[in-house]
């Protein structure tokens, strides 16, 4: 097993399409995007112009919440109350970046798609979830509603700590998130070799592996293996070179950034395999569906326009949780920038159940060894 | 040692194998004659279990023949069509890489990676990669990648193609030593002088069928050619081309563009009746040519076609 790993990654690594397209065109690609961009330097978030519309029945806890996300030291938002047709002026005037209807249920209306209105979106998310828990524990367990609170009022606290203020980026950061997630998509030149590489109909060389003694489970998983690691590699290599060589700002811990790299390199490589995998379509067919999806998928993540992936958002949210360019983009997100842990290993597990699932697939597409033709 | 019964191989409404049967035994040099599309390369494919077939049975060394019957497959060397190594290996590696799909101790694997380089001639060329090769050396590398193993059977499949004259012969004296090594070989070709030369027996194939098989002997003590008289410039009536088949023992007559091709039975003076009969008619002529039947001569009786139509 050791021995066709070994010889596998040789070949790999020394093939033009598996190098070229997953490694060095990324970090090409992220050098030109520095440079495109100019001085890349760290600012501060502005704090964030927010609008409160009180309406009757208004929810106190969350006026509350907005309250402490107002104060402290890194304050998050500035708020000011007014009328409706004052805080919709304001929208429409840029004076305020989003307004918070405060009812029984608080609504959010924003006036744009950027950062800030990311950032009043995950405040309400946040808050609901807490506010979710509360009614939770007052249905299932009455006599613990006191001590919910206690635990509800520390959230908050928690979530002021460790929220996005005082945290630093950069507007063009989203270039280099949806950069990676192309980078990791990519892996799919990788994948497609190998399930080329294996299939007896398609390549001589296959054919000659195939009617060896070696077991086509362990072909396969040794090409799988080898091209996971390989362009876990690649990913990572991008991204030591976007941190230490390009110092941009990726606040987030290495763990969590090696997760994504692991996975992201993990769905990249299954989907060149799935592709790879489609009987006997052409090979120039299988790359131009590669190509359209991880170009597609990159476009959308927010890689030649950074508005794209908020407009995706709106238009189509079920896009971006199934885009693996997004998820990955926004899995960075979440550690540099929300903080939200729930979202992020949302995003993972999202995609480590599509890179299963389409590993399975391959798998029983490629398991056959016996063919029509040949 | 390999038993094929019956086989049936259909592409649609094409059949590729009808009803092959073929019977190679221990220590043979076994060759499968025919032209292009004939199902040679079909019938290898089903013996190495990697297509489907529609009917029959192949057992190889007493053993079904199927995907996962790695026992059989250990004791099997396969040289393909097409070269079959990586590009991004050397030639060691890649002799080292699928010999190592059969052999797993290190140690012993190194020996046999050796030992095939040698016997393929490739010393000088270990460290270089396929794409330095000249056509010839690349095929010795595909055939040290399929035998490096020692396998008791080994599926040569027009290893040849491609070959220039010198290397063509070093593999074929390859072939055979192979052989008296004590490997059986099976050996696939259109090439009809090449069959003739290494084979000990041969399977004549045309439209997926085995249509005569045996020793070069007793296929061409199978037709009634015993010897081809070919006359170069030479002018005929349309009488003299009937006296001509007139003639003792001659059964096949063809006159085309001066150049008389006259067939005989296996019988003595064929060739000298027929010169005489020439100068009886004082009619001039060119080169003249005296030829034993070949395996062409069997395919083209026994078909009506030319082996390399």
């Amino acid at each position: 097993m050791l021995h066709l790993m070994k010889y596998n990654i040789f070949v790999k690594v020394k093939e033009f399409n598996v190098i070229f397209w997953p490694l060095f065109f990324p970090l090409i690609l992220a050098t030109l995007f520095y440079f495109a961009f100019g001085m890349i330097e760290e600012e501060d978030f502005e704090i964030v112009p927010t609008a409160v519309v009180e309406e009757e029945g208004a929810d106190p806890v969350f006026l509350e919440f907005l309250d402490r996300m107002e104060t402290g030291d890194s304050p998050l938002i500035t708020t000011r109350k007014m009328t409706e047709k004052e805080a919709a002026a304001a929208l429409k005037e840029k004076k305020v970046s989003g307004i918070f209807r405060v009812k029984e249920t608080p609504v959010l209306t924003v006036g744009g798609n950027g950062i800030s209105e990311s950032i009043l979106q995950s405040l309400l998310e946040q808050y609901e979830n807490g506010k979710q828990t509360m009614q939770t524990v007052a249905r299932l367990h009455p006599e613990g509603l006191s001590q919910a609170a206690e635990q509800m009022e520390r959230y908050e606290e928690k979530v002021e700590q460790v929220s996005v203020g005082g945290k630093t980026t950069n507007g063009n950061m989203q270039f280099f998130y949806a950069l990676i997630g192309m980078a990791c998509l990519y892996g799919a030149f990788i994948g497609f070799a190998a399930a080329l590489s294996i299939q007896a109909n398609l390549t001589p060389l296959a054919a000659r592996r195939c009617v060896t003694p070696t077991n086509k489970l362990k072909l396969v998983f040794t090409e799988m293996i080898s091209s996971f690691l390989i362009h876990f590699l690649n990913v990572i290599i991008l991204l030591l070179y976007l941190r230490y060589v390009l110092k941009l700002d990726f606040n987030g811990k290495m763990p969590q950034m090696l997760l994504i790299a692991w996975i992201g390199s993990m769905i990249g490589v299954s989907m060149g395999i799935f592709v790879g995998s489609f009987g006997r379509m052409k090979e120039g067919v299988k790359i131009g569906i590669l190509l359209a999806v991880s170009m597609t998928g990159s476009f959308l993540a927010g890689l030649m326009n950074g508005e794209m992936k908020y407009v995706v958002e709106r238009n189509a949210p079920f896009l971006n949780r199934i885009n693996p360019a997004a998820i990955i983009s926004d899995a960075f997100y979440c550690i540099n920038v929300y903080d939200d842990t729930a979202r992020f290993l949302r995003g993972m597990v999202t995609l480590a159940v599509m890179c299963v699932a389409l590993v399975l697939a391959s798998f029983l597409m490629i398991r056959r060894e016996r063919y029509d033709s040949i | 040692m390999i038993q094929i019964e019956n086989l049936v191989k259909r592409y649609g409404n094409l059949v590729a194998l009808d009803h092959l049967n073929l019977q190679i035994q221990e220590g043979e040099v076994f060759g499968l004659l025919g032209p292009n599309g004939s199902g040679k390369t079909t019938a290898i494919n089903c013996m190495l279990a990697l297509l489907k077939y529609d009917r029959g049975s192949i057992r190889i060394l007493g053993e079904e023949m199927t995907p996962d019957n790695y026992r059989v497959k250990q004791q099997i060397g396969i040289v393909l069509q097409n070269v079959a190594v990586f590009d991004e290996l050397t030639v060691y590696e890649n002799i080292d890489y699928f010999c190592g799909l059969y052999v797993r101790e290190k140690e012993k694997r190194k020996q046999l990676v050796e030992e095939a380089v040698q016997f393929v001639g490739l010393e000088e060329f270990v460290k270089t990669r396929p794409g330095k090769l000249s056509g010839g050396l690349l095929r010795r590398l595909n055939i040290a990648c399929g035998i490096a193993h020692k396998p008791k059977i080994i599926i040569l499949d027009e290893p040849t193609v491609a070959v220039d004259p010198q290397s063509r012969n070093r593999i074929l004296e390859g072939i055979q030593e192979l052989n008296r090594q004590g490997s059986t070989i099976i050996y696939t070709s259109h090439y009809m002088e090449e069959v003739e030369q290494i084979c000990t027996r041969i399977a004549i194939l045309d439209h997926g069928r085995s249509i005569a098989v045996g020793t070069k002997e007793e296929l061409k003590n199978m037709i009634k050619t015993g010897e081809t008289v070919t006359i170069e410039g030479v002018l005929l009536t349309p009488e003299q081309i009937l006296s001509v088949r007139e003639l003792p023992h001659v059964f096949s007559v063809e006159y085309e563009e001066q150049i008389l091709t006259v067939r005989c039975t296996k019988a003595e003076h064929n060739l000298i009746r027929l010169l005489h009969y020439l100068q009886e008619q004082e009619i001039p002529f060119g080169r003249v040519f005296s030829e034993l039947p070949t395996l062409n001569d069997v395919f083209l009786e026994i078909t009506g076609t030319k082996l390399r139509d």
